[in-house]
């Protein structure tokens, strides 16, 4: 029962293989090394793709048999404990006896589009990143981050949850401190203590919860305690205001939890690993943690903080709603000061997820699925423009926005993709981000009226940052070759194939969700709506005075 | 480059061939369904089709850029943009005839949906103050509305844009610093038409603002098509911000109407405005600003006062372009949008719509007064004659948007007749202005492109670049003898401009002012009186400043060298002047006979006083209506108007840059008079009021740019900095703080650090090992 499910396939699977898969290549001969490596780096590329076709047929099934409309709140799809409350609670699915700890997967609204999401995301970076140094063990590390990240979003048991978090540390701490840039050993410690130190405020938030989950005590279970989401969840709706002995409690596990994921997504001011990292990561690494391990922070805010405490979001509204704010305008604004390329990206980053929290604080249905969708669509979009930034260090050997000048020139394509990723996230419309941010912005306007123009404004600075770096770029001048001084003489190329192919499939996706965003916007709207009015609904009413 | 002039006869088959599209189409229907697919049915793939083509232009001209049959037998991708030019004006003419026979109108628009474009649920609060799920199943569509209004757009978008994609072939692809770079122009331009028709189609405001943020984008690529020039790739930025400012006002007004609506669709919108989804009234205040912040919108896109900063230097794209997006389509798109608000404004029986709306037409009009006075002036002292005709097309555009206002504030005050007339007026000097001009910006190019080609000519062998400006009129002077074709062309498109007598623009023009001044000294609308003035006065500038360009460039004696190496004869160019200026010449009094200022206001079908009595009996009464209007008044404000925009004007400008062609050179048969005539007027000495502040002023744009790039400079740009220096010092800075501390203690651990990757990696294998044999041992 366990093993049939094509979830915990996507999710230890990977980190089989990648363990494998790197295990090969360690223990191959010097000698033949650099001719196994090849057929290791093409075989790795197939597994991740045959986890990307087993995650869209997983999609194309849910849209023929499986009614995401219909699944309800606490009710998950290709779920291996259905009936948590009965199955679990009788001891099913349970993976460490005596805890309360068990092996449950499933997906919903919220979960599915990341989980595609990542399953896309790992063979293109691969293939942006294609001829790494050390290719074996690049990809590899990369396959193993697979599996974790999946793990961190199918997981139901906050345990096991809290395991897969932490474990996307690992391979990607190596990825920075092996394949980084000039200052990396610094940038992938920060990154490695500082988010860890975050979560583990978020593990106390989730032992305080799992202390108050009851289940009956049984044979195997003699701490009548359970790590199990759907158990907390029901827990927290029968109890109420009592959930967890009171709301004074409630309030402070809701702090502890914003802290860990808020470091996670990241929001000012706990964001400051987050530019240091991008800048020294490798493209492939960069693209992996704007497009997926961000989501991680939205998603466990979404799943846990605003899931299982509710009244706690309605009280902690406004700190929210500034938080949000504070990241969207300020991140905005210090993008237009930066000089590097990848820390002005890095940067915008911290500002599209403000927006999430905005989503999140109006507390409507659309709201919070505009957020969904901005996860989506930025896990979409901020790898393309990962992508676009590694693609000028690899091939220009430099980031600094004021040492290039006429770059389209020289280099089209690059130049092209630049475009069409700059432009996809400012907002353009018929693009995936400017579905998110509409829905945003309208649910907005219901919950807040006239502070809409904060967020309204900041979209002229993103559009300033983003045009203003284009110009200072790949535009303006390069007529009487003059080339930027980091190439040495060098003649200026365009980027390989494998980027191109990499970069286009993001640039695809952007557009076809932008002009038909209801491909994944129904089952995140299925979702919110259930959400808002079986969660949120109570909680609005509840601490009405 | 004239072995590349492979002449367009060779392509007219294909070209024909596809117009045929709609045949096929039908057939294709017939095959699939059994009965013949309609013009509506088939309307979506207008916009639809040049957005599939947009990548494959862009790609394919990537991969073929340089090879010969990419450049000779595709003219670089430009081939594919006319053919599809060519199917989306054959859909937009199968769709005319359909709505035309199918008798469609305000009243019953022709709609089609597509799908859903997001679906989601609403929470508000009941009267109880109590959290509900409200029972609606909210979404946001995606479909096609046509009425009148659009109808006339989307023939003169489609129209236009194949047109000059045709001037473009001979435009773009002889010049060869363009050379294996025109894919680019063509992709883009194939993406704008998309943006354009789709935004003419849309049937929400939602779909209008998608499109009309996508032709922002087409704007700003093109306008930096020649990227390596700083100056354009600084334009493009400055058009995309300063547009972006008003989208931004739209974006919001677009919030609030889904807040007062409850959806942005036109079937609930422009039907019954008055009233919310859930049947209750609509708050006047409310609804007023919701429009006013969508009017912002408006006034960014279509460049007026005081967002207009950024037309002039959008002049810095291919001249194609700058008639296409700059004067004749895109910068109608604000018009459009204003037009949409007739609805909400419209109190008379014919209406649904919310009283109390006056302050907004009234600023409406304001902005459109002030817009054309100001343009008008500054065009004065311009001599590039691409920035005449900019602010030409700002003070055009102006007329326009006064005489929205006007139309809009007669719809408020319930005077329904006196409002069809004014919002037909407005919309038919639309449709002669974009004729004109975009043909007037064709001219200018074909002049461009033959100076530019005389001074290659001249100094054919010599790299060095002189500062010779191929678009300064003071370099030009007595070209009418050498370019026959587009001096007529552009003496008809000036004449249509300034609105002379039975030519194209008169028609409307004389509406636009004659309801201005009808609103403001009949109907008590006090306040309009202020741009009623200013309008009246602008129509002798506009005479001064498209004779003063006529004359600088056409007539007189030649003031340079390369003139008289001036030859006309780049293939592609003629045919489009050729086509548009008959149009301009006749299709204005053509319409006004058909009566098309009360179709486009309100009317059920277009011709029907020629239905009723003939055709000569229509003329008759469309002349007389025109320039014998029985009320005194109304007949004062149509000769005042006509004699100071069609004599005093003109007049002046010939007195000051008139002159007769050189001995023995005649320009073309039809306006071979009027450089001779223009001799007669003597000599008018002006160079000290060419020194004068004002003039400074005017060339400096009225300090409008400056003031604006000062407040930049002194606002965001430090706070950028600043907050840039905070984020690594004090933010960052209180994270290192920690970090040394505990940086000590880790010295220790940090000795099992060896730096070897191999290492690293196999401390992380036995890492994830044992977790998973943690996890798994316990099953």
């Amino acid at each position: 029962m366990m093993f049939g499910n094509p979830l915990t396939l996507l999710t230890l699977g990977p980190i089989v293989a990648g363990f494998a898969f790197m295990l090969l290549a360690w223990a191959t001969p010097p000698s033949k090394r650099a001719e196994v490596s090849q057929y290791i780096r093409i075989l790795i590329f197939a597994f991740a793709l045959l986890l990307f076709a087993l995650s869209t047929l997983m999609f194309l099934e849910s849209y023929s048999g499986i009614s995401w409309t219909q699944i309800g709140l606490n009710n998950y799809v290709y779920d291996n404990c259905a009936n948590a409350d009965v199955a679990i609670e009788a001891g099913g699915c349970s993976l460490v006896n005596g805890f309360g700890v068990s092996w449950h997967v499933g997906v919903d609204g919220l979960s599915f589009p990341m989980v595609w999401l990542t399953t896309l995301l790992i063979p293109v970076s691969m293939l942006v990143e294609w001829d790494a140094k050390k290719g074996p063990q690049f990809h590899s590390l990369i396959l193993m981050m697979e599996g974790a990240l999946i793990g961190v979003f199918v997981s139901l048991d906050l345990f096991v949850f809290y395991t897969f978090w932490e474990l996307t540390l690992i391979p990607m701490f190596f990825l920075i401190l092996l394949w980084g840039g000039d200052d990396r050993k610094y940038a992938a410690q920060k990154f490695f203590i500082y988010t860890f130190t975050a979560s583990v405020l978020m593990l106390l938030g989730i032992l305080v919860m799992y202390y108050y989950t009851h289940v009956p005590v049984w044979e195997g279970n003699m701490t009548g305690r359970a790590f199990d989401v759907t158990l907390m969840a029901s827990s927290s709706s029968t109890l109420g205001t009592s959930f967890l002995g009171g709301f004074g409690m409630q309030k402070a596990v809701f702090l502890l939890l914003l802290v860990g994921f808020a470091a996670k997504m990241p929001s000012v001011p706990v964001h400051t690993w987050l530019p240091d990292a991008h800048v020294q990561a490798p493209t492939a690494g960069s693209m992996l943690l704007a497009g997926v391990m961000l989501k991680m922070g939205a998603y466990g805010f979404i799943r846990l903080a605003v899931g299982l405490l509710p009244a706690a979001l309605v009280h902690f509204q406004v700190l929210i709603v500034i938080l949000g704010m504070v990241s969207l305008v300020y991140g905005a604004i210090v993008c237009l000061g930066q000089t590097n390329l990848k820390r002005m990206v890095a940067y915008s980053s911290v500002s599209h997820m403000g927006l999430v929290f905005l989503g999140i604080a109006t507390m409507q249905p659309l709201g919070i699925a505009g957020a969904i969708f901005m996860m989506l669509a930025h896990g979409i979009i901020s790898p393309h423009l990962f992508a676009v930034c590694g693609a000028f260090k690899h091939h220009y050997h430099t980031l600094e926005i004021g040492s290039m000048r006429g770059i389209a020139k020289h280099s089209p394509w690059l130049s092209g993709h630049m475009m069409t990723a700059w432009m996809g996230s400012l907002g353009l419309p018929l693009m995936a981000g400017f579905v998110a941010e509409v829905a945003i912005m309208i649910a907005f306007w219901m919950a807040f009226g006239w502070w809409v123009i904060l967020p309204a404004l900041t979209l002229i600075i993103t559009a300033a940052y983003y045009l203003w770096s284009m110009q200072r770029t790949i535009f303006e001048g390069g007529e009487d070759g003059e080339l930027p001084e980091s190439l040495h003489g060098e003649d200026p190329v365009d980027i390989t194939w494998h980027e191109n192919a990499g970069m286009f499939v993001l640039a695809a996706l952007a557009v076809i969700l932008g002009i038909m965003p209801f491909i994944f916007f129904d089952m995140i709207s299925a979702f919110s709506g259930e959400f808002v009015t079986e969660v949120i609904l109570d909680a609005l009413n509840g601490v009405k005075p | 480059m004239s072995e590349n002039n492979t002449s367009e006869k060779r392509f007219l088959p294909i070209i024909g061939l596809f117009l045929l599209f709609p045949f096929l189409r039908m057939f294709g229907g017939d095959l699939a369904t059994g009965s013949p697919f309609t013009a509506l049915d088939s309307a979506f793939l207008i916009p639809l089709i040049p957005i599939v083509i947009f990548p494959v232009i862009a790609i394919l001209g990537q991969w073929y850029a340089g090879e010969d049959w990419w450049r000779d037998n595709f003219k670089e991708g430009g081939m594919i943009a006319l053919c599809t030019m060519a199917i989306s004006l054959s859909l937009t003419i199968w769709l005319a005839v359909e709505f035309f026979t199918g008798g469609a109108s305000f009243h019953h628009p022709m709609e089609w949906s597509l799908f859903n474009w997001i679906t989601f649920d609403t929470i508000g609060q009941d009267v109880n103050g109590d959290w509900v799920h409200l029972q609606v199943s909210d979404s946001l569509n995606v479909g096609l509305w046509i009425d009148n209004v659009s109808m006339m757009l989307l023939f003169v978008a489609s129209f236009l844009c194949f047109l000059i994609c045709w001037f473009s072939i001979g435009y773009m692809n002889t010049d060869p610093v363009n050379k294996d770079r025109n894919h680019r122009f063509y992709a883009e331009f194939v993406l704008f038409t998309a943006g354009m028709l789709g935004m003419v189609l849309a049937d929400s405001f939602l779909w209008l603002f998608i499109f009309w943020e996508i032709m922002g984008l087409c704007s700003y690529l093109l306008i930096g098509f020649y990227y390596e020039r700083p100056s354009a790739a600084y334009a493009a930025k400055k058009a995309f911000l300063t547009t972006r400012v008003g989208d931004v006002f739209l974006l919001i007004g677009l919030l609030m109407m889904y807040d007062i609506y409850g959806t942005l669709a036109f079937d609930k919108l422009l039907v019954d405005p008055s009233t919310d989804l859930l049947g209750n009234p609509v708050n006047a205040g409310t609804l007023k600003v919701a429009l006013g912040m969508l009017f912002v919108g408006a006034v960014g896109k279509s460049a007026q006062f005081p967002l207009h900063v950024w037309l002039p230097d959008a002049m810095e794209g291919p001249t194609p372009v700058s008639a296409l997006i700059h004067a004749a389509t895109m910068v109608n798109a604000g018009l459009y949008l204003v037009a949409r608000f007739v609805p909400f404004f419209d109190v008379t029986s014919h209406g649904h719509g919310v009283e109390g709306l006056e302050d907004l037409a009234i600023l409406i009009a304001w902005i459109g007064g002030i817009t054309a006075f100001m343009a008008a002036l500054i065009a004065f002292v311009q001599t590039d004659i691409k920035k005449v005709l900019a602010y030409s097309t700002m003070s055009q555009l102006a007329y326009i948007f006064t005489g929205l206002g006007v139309a809009l504030w007669f719809y408020n005050h319930g005077e329904h007749h006196a409002a069809v007339i004014a919002f037909g007026a407005s919309m038919f000097h639309l449709f002669n202005h974009a004729m004109a001009k975009g043909m007037l910006f064709m001219s200018s190019g074909s002049v461009i492109h033959e100076m530019h080609h005389a001074h290659h000519h001249v100094h054919h062998d010599e790299e060095g670049h002189d500062d010779f400006d191929p678009q300064d009129m003071r370099n030009m002077g007595g070209l009418a003898s050498k370019m026959p074709i587009t001096a007529t062309a552009m003496a008809i498109g000036s004449a249509s401009i300034i609105g002379l007598p039975l030519i194209g623009g008169f028609w409307s023009k004389e509406g636009i002012v004659a309801e201005t001044w009808n609103a403001a000294a009949l109907h008590g609308g006090t306040w309009l009186l202020f741009p009623a003035f200013l309008i009246l006065l602008t129509a002798g500038m506009t005479g001064f400043y498209m004779t003063r360009m006529w004359m600088m460039t056409f007539a007189g004696k030649p003031k340079s060298e390369y003139v008289g190496h001036v030859h006309e004869q780049t293939p592609w160019i003629p045919t489009p002047l050729v086509t548009l200026s008959v149009i301009s010449l006749l299709g204005g009094f053509v319409l006004a006979i058909l009566g098309a200022i009360n179709w486009l206001g309100d009317a059920e079908t277009l011709g029907t006083l020629v239905h009723e009595h003939g055709i000569v009996v229509a003329i008759l009464e469309t002349i007389s209506h025109a320039f014998l209007p029985t009320d005194f008044f109304l007949f004062l404000v149509t000769w005042v108007t006509i004699a100071i925009s069609l004599v005093v004007g003109p007049a002046m400008a010939m007195r000051i840059h008139g002159g007769d062609l050189k001995e023995g050179e005649r320009g073309p048969q039809l306006i071979s008079w009027i450089p001779p005539l223009s001799a007669k007027f003597g000599r008018a000495d002006v160079s000290d009021l060419a020194e004068s502040g004002l003039a400074d002023a005017l060339h400096r744009r009225l300090y409008f740019d400056e003031l604006y790039e000062w407040a930049i400079a002194k606002t965001i740009i430090p706070l950028s900095h600043a907050f840039a220096w905070f984020d690594r010092r004090v933010i960052d800075g209180a994270v290192k703080g920690i970090e040394w501390g505990s940086q000590k203690i880790s010295g220790d651990v940090r000795k099992i650090t060896t730096g070897r990757a191999s290492d690293y990696i196999l401390m992380a294998v036995i890492g994830t090992f044992s977790i998973l044999v943690l996890l798994w041992g316990v099953i």
